[in-house]
């Protein structure tokens, strides 16, 4: 059986957001809601939910043109358009009997072996389907989304004795390659895994903060980088996630939890709380929520409630003492700060971890679910046990035993051990038998965390390492502050060229960091532009067009493997791959004029290589001249690796991965297939307008000055780049070498970062992460 | 000489470009169908015509390589002997085709012809798909290549046309042509257009609710501080349409509706930073070949390509507002470049025979400066 059609029932938040990425999966889909009373358009909430995905930010559909995948319905007149679904997934409202009786309806028309799912957060499996035959029950499963379907990793995945093993299967391989899903098998269990823990832990945060007196930016801070949740912390996730949810999942635990529950402690929802949400405070939807951003005049003010007032005030910069320690002292001088942060480090900590390791095997059968599920599903940087294992097993479960809270066994039988290790270059962790035993990850993931683990590069610098990734092929890794790039990655990739063609096949670049890379390191352009060493940095510009054009001529395969965002010069360098095989979730863009400086690597020519080659355009000599003009000038990011085809940074044959973990492996199997047989491409040469393009543009830009949406150096780095794309002083009727182009290139950069315009640019760039609008 | 006159008048629906119902139909499909309903509603004798004239401002992709010729043979209705030109002044094009048509008849060059125009802004973008600009006269005379918009700024600073008196002259527009659409008086002329299978026969830019609070949200469209904005101009629009042109003299042999005479015609060029005021100068030529004055006309059309310039053209014209487009004009119905002329020159006739009254004027602004005029007559 294979999932070919799916059908959603239930056109809410999350039905809506699952239905939407099972269209990014390419995979047609049947949305449907009920009829409200008296509706002229009797599909109106599922269309709604259509229209309203279509402008959410962040976007649910990876492609604008992925709705038309969607076929909006009702539940009273389409039901029998159900007989056509393979997988048909159920997200109507939380109450048993509402999910029973669609049940029945479902099995009346659903085709024979047809999978039935429901995506309940806190309804356990067997009161679904108490009352249902056995066949239904043989076809179904709980698969519990996280929230937004299209960027939380999760799914939870149910089973009960009777589900028909391959039933599961056929699922658990769709949400896994088709959905990009780390599918973590749960067992039928109050919250599963991931709110079980994670409602826990936001609960006994709040609490704690509460009876502590420690203000929300202070637990933010605790709590965010410290112990891995940096962008919201715990307040600023309740405000993303919505407060208003939090007294529902409560409830619901509450009726189901065992009385003897640890959760009994904190179940209750603080009256401040209760307050908020009757009065509109249900965080970033609503009218605020723990923080607030308040308009004063022009000005924008973040503010943030006072705990014990309930009260709005300007929030505070704030670096807790505890949370300086920490930077040198680890987890373990944050949780032992003697401060009141401090005290609420290890409350919130040694709470939450103790729940998590008194929880398995209850709830999953060993700690890598538990792990995997709340650094997918909760964002954490790292799960329970990792956590454990930083501050030391042994060390924990003395303090533990000294605050008088009892040590789970799980974590007594770690002893003076760890939770993971690593054995013969090989992750191992510790079963619930108390024997370690060797990760094994599926088939087809390739990561190269493992890989690493088990060796030493072949060789390495201060930037990039290259890694042997078995069967002849190399992986060029970036390895500096935020992968950007720097002479010592143009060096490796240099030195690259020259290993390979003496023992290996092909070269992937890859890395697991949250980026690709966020492009060339402007910090170091900015320090050589303030001393005046323009021959340094024209000769960074050459350095990097350089090993890009090797890496682009070179005698084997290049595939690019980027996840996150490539920006850049990570952008360009995967321009110059022979393939790409992208994780779906790549942002790619030239957003070099963004620090007032046009893509010089290689990027603008690479782009009119492109642009000129596209079947798609119309004929004449201007249209790929505008085409990457109005990307590079406009600084495009595309939103996702298949919204990358239309600005032609990835091309129609690239591959788009959805599973993050099977990256690796795709790249690597692009690289070994386009091996055999490898003949580098030739340089090309291109006819370009010359001055009448440099006009046209100029118009254009001319156009958006006047309109007032085009900045004086906007026009300066625009006109800049129009002498790239133009081709420079040349006529349709000549052609234009790569290195003309790129001689071109250098020249528009080097005038540009002279310019003061650009060096406020990047001066503001590097000082607030933002462009600055000069 | 020989008197000329308007014997028939067809179009298709106007739809928004690149959203609207035609944005997949093809320019040349599009005029063809039209020139088919043209030919079944008139009856002319088709061996008789003696050239199918094309107005189209960028004549290029789908409506490029002598697209004339190409619907000719498209439409199945006219003969291989039928000749076909495709002319190019602008947003004066199809205009143009009449008066080309005009001149030959008078000259015995032919007694009927087809005077149509066309543009599909969805498929063929304004400025064409190679913009190529002389970059020395950009240099010297940047004016030539200044867009649309921000001529129509020019204007309604140079003629003090306030942004209120704009967005109250858009409101009139819409709601002329909503009660004209209301009232019927638009199908007469449209000729529904098929698209695998299904029909597309309504005008589709018309926009009954616009009111004054709706059109006062709008930004400004081409200046950061203009008064110019997207509900002030007409929008980009695909559509075609097509006239009749005869002498009267085969007209009345051969049974066709004369509908106007083509009294007098000009055309005159002024400058383009304020090409708007185009209709100006070459009505007034229009009007003294004529013999008349402005006070005569009982009907006008003239081209609403943004309210700014047609205040300005009826204030220095003198024209009475209640006789300017009495069924909306562009802004509320849409401006297919090449088609704008016929259509509003054929509205012109239809009108002058459904209100009774001696003198009819079409006339229309043209990009780089120019302005294009026609007079008719009752018959």
């Amino acid at each position: 059986m294979s999932i070919k059609k799916v059908a959603v029932l239930g056109a809410g938040v999350m039905g809506s957001g699952i239905a939407a990425h099972v269209t990014n999966a390419g995979i047609p889909v049947l949305l449907l809601d009920i009829v409200p009373e008296g509706a002229n358009d009797r599909n109106t909430v599922a269309a709604g939910a259509v229209a309203r995905m279509l402008k959410t930010e962040p976007a649910a559909f990876m492609h604008r043109k992925n709705a038309s995948l969607v076929t909006v319905g009702n539940l009273e007149d389409d039901l029998d358009k159900l007989a056509d679904a393979d997988w048909i997934i159920e997200a109507v409202i939380e109450r048993l009997d509402v999910k029973r009786d669609l049940y029945k309806k479902v099995d009346a028309v659903r085709k024979p072996g047809a999978v039935v799912s429901s995506n309940t957060s806190t309804i356990p499996m067997a009161r679904l389907t108490e009352d249902m035959p056995e066949a239904f029950r043989r076809d179904f499963l709980i698969t519990h989304f996280f929230n937004p379907p299209r960027y939380m990793r999760l799914l939870e995945l149910v089973t009960a004795p009777e589900t028909n093993s391959e039933t599961a299967q056929t699922v658990r391989e769709f949400c896994d390659r088709m959905l990009g899903k780390g599918v973590v098998e749960c067992k039928d269990t109050p919250g599963f895994i991931g709110n079980r823990i994670g409602i826990y832990w936001l609960q006994v945060a709040v609490a704690e903060a509460m009876a502590l007196g420690v203000s929300v930016e202070e637990a933010d801070a605790v709590v965010g980088r410290p112990m891995g949740i940096p962008r919201t912390g715990v307040f600023g996730l309740l405000d993303l996630v919505g407060i208003d949810l939090m007294p529902h999942i409560l409830k619901s635990l509450d009726e189901t939890l065992s009385e003897k529950d640890a959760f009994r402690e904190y179940a209750g929802t603080p009256p401040l709380i209760e307050k908020m949400i009757a009065d509109g405070y249900t965080g970033r939807k609503g009218k605020g929520g723990f923080y607030r951003l308040k308009r004063d005049g022009g000005k924008r003010v973040k503010e943030a409630l006072d705990l014990t007032s309930g009260e709005y005030r300007e929030a505070q910069k704030v670096t807790p003492a505890s949370v300086e320690a920490s930077k040198s002292g680890g987890l373990r001088a944050l949780v032992t700060h003697d401060d009141n942060t401090g005290r609420y480090a290890w409350r919130v900590l040694a709470k939450t971890l103790h729940y998590a390791a008194s929880l398995v095997p209850e709830i999953a059968d060993d700690i890598v679910a538990v792990d995997e599920a709340m650094k997918l599903g909760y964002n954490w940087k790292q799960g329970p046990f990792e956590l454990i294992d930083q501050l030391g097993a042994a060390w924990f479960a003395d303090r533990l035993k000294a605050d008088g809270m009892g040590v789970p066994a799980l974590i007594e039988r770690a002893g003076d051990g760890s939770f993971y290790r690593v054995a013969d270059g090989r992750l191992e962790f510790l079963g619930v038998d108390g024997k370690h035993q060797a990760l094994k990850r599926a088939p087809g993931v390739l990561l190269l965390s493992d890989i690493k683990l088990a060796g030493e590069p072949v060789a390495k610098n201060a930037s990039a390492s290259l890694w042997d990734i078995g069967d002849g092929v190399l992986c060029l890794e970036f390895r500096s502050k935020m992968n950007a790039l720097e002479p010592d990655t143009m060096a490796m990739i240099k030195n690259a060229v020259e290993i390979i063609p003496g023992g290996y096949k092909a070269l992937v670049i890859y890395n697991e960091g949250s980026n690709f890379s966020v492009g060339a390191n402007i910090g170091l352009a900015l320090y050589a532009a303030n001393i005046a060493a323009w021959n340094d940095i024209e000769n960074m510009v050459r350095l990097g067009q350089e090993a890009y054009r090797a890496l682009k001529h070179a005698p084997f395969p290049v595939v690019g493997a980027p996840s996150g965002m490539a920006l850049g010069g990570g952008c360009e360098v995967l321009l110059h791959c022979d393939a790409v095989e992208a994780h779906a979730e790549t942002y790619m863009g030239l957003v070099e004029v963004g620090v007032g400086l046009v893509p010089g690597w290689g990027g603008c020519k690479e782009l009119l290589v492109r642009a000129s080659a596209d079947p798609k355009r119309p004929g004449g000599p201007m249209p790929p001249v505008i085409k990457a003009f109005e990307t590079i000038s406009m600084a495009t990011v595309a939103k996702s690796a298949v919204e990358a085809k239309d600005h032609l940074y990835l091309r129609p044959d690239d591959g788009v991965v959805m599973n993050r973990d099977r990256v690796l492996a795709a790249a690597k199997d692009r690289a070994l297939k386009l091996a055999e047989n490898y003949t580098p491409p030739e340089s090309v040469e291109l006819s370009l307008p010359g001055p009448t393009a440099n006009a046209a543009m100029k118009m254009a830009v001319d156009g958006f000055r006047k309109l007032g949406k085009a900045t004086p150096h906007d026009e300066v780095v625009a006109g800049a780049l129009a002498g790239v794309l133009s081709g420079g002083d040349t006529d349709f009727t000549e052609s234009l070498s790569e290195d003309a182009i790129l001689e071109l290139e250098r020249s528009a950069f080097m005038s540009l970062i002279r310019h003061p315009g650009t060096q406020a640019r990047m001066t503001h760039m590097l000082e607030t992460g933002r462009p600055l609008r000069n | 000489m020989k008197d000329v006159v308007i014997a028939g008048y067809a179009r298709s629906p106007f739809t928004f470009a690149r959203k609207g119902e035609l944005t997949k139909v093809r320019p040349d499909e599009l005029a063809a169908q039209v020139i088919r309903g043209l030919v079944e509603r008139t009856g002319v004798k088709v061996e008789d015509i003696e050239d199918l004239l094309l107005g189209c401002a960028f004549p290029e992709g789908e409506q490029g390589l002598n697209a004339a010729r190409i619907i000719g043979i498209l439409s199945e209705k006219l003969p291989l002997s039928v000749a076909g030109v495709t002319i190019n002044r602008f947003c004066g094009s199809s205009m143009q085709a009449i008066h080309s048509a005009a001149g030959a008849i008078q000259m015995n060059a032919g007694e009927v012809f087809i005077c149509a125009g066309v543009e599909s802004m969805s498929r063929v973008p304004m400025m064409g798909f190679n913009p190529m600009p002389h970059p020395g006269l950009y240099e010297s005379f940047p004016a030539v290549y200044m867009g649309m918009g921000e001529t129509a700024e020019n204007v309604a600073e140079k003629y003090q046309i306030t942004r209120k008196d704009q967005e109250a002259f858009a409101v009139v527009s819409q709601q002329r042509a909503a009660k004209a659409q209301q009232d019927g008086r638009l199908e007469g002329e449209i000729v529904s257009i098929e698209d695998k299978g299904g029909h597309v026969s309504k005008d589709g830019c018309i926009r009954p609710e616009t009111d004054a609070s709706t059109l006062a949200d709008l930004k400004p469209a081409f200046l950061e501080n203009g008064s110019v904005t997207a509900g002030t101009s007409s929008p980009l629009t695909d559509g075609a349409s097509a006239v009749l042109v005869c002498s009267a003299e085969y007209a009345e042999k051969n049974g066709l509706d004369a509908m106007a005479r083509i009294r007098s015609i000009a055309v005159a060029g002024c400058a383009p930073e304020i090409m708007g005021i185009g209709p100006v100068g070459a009505s007034r030529k229009a009007l003294d070949r004529a013999g008349i004055d402005v006070a005569k006309l009982d009907v006008i059309e003239l081209n609403e390509a943004f309210a700014s310039q047609a205040i300005a053209c009826m204030r220095d014209l003198g024209l009475d507002h209640d006789k300017v487009n009495m069924d909306g004009g562009a802004i509320a119905l849409g401006h297919p470049l090449g088609a704008t002329g016929a259509r509003i020159t054929g509205k012109a006739a239809q009108i002058l025979k459904r209100e009774g009254g001696r003198y009819a004027l079409s006339t229309q602004c043209i990009g780089g400066g120019q302005g294009i005029a026609t007079v008719l007559e009752a018959v």
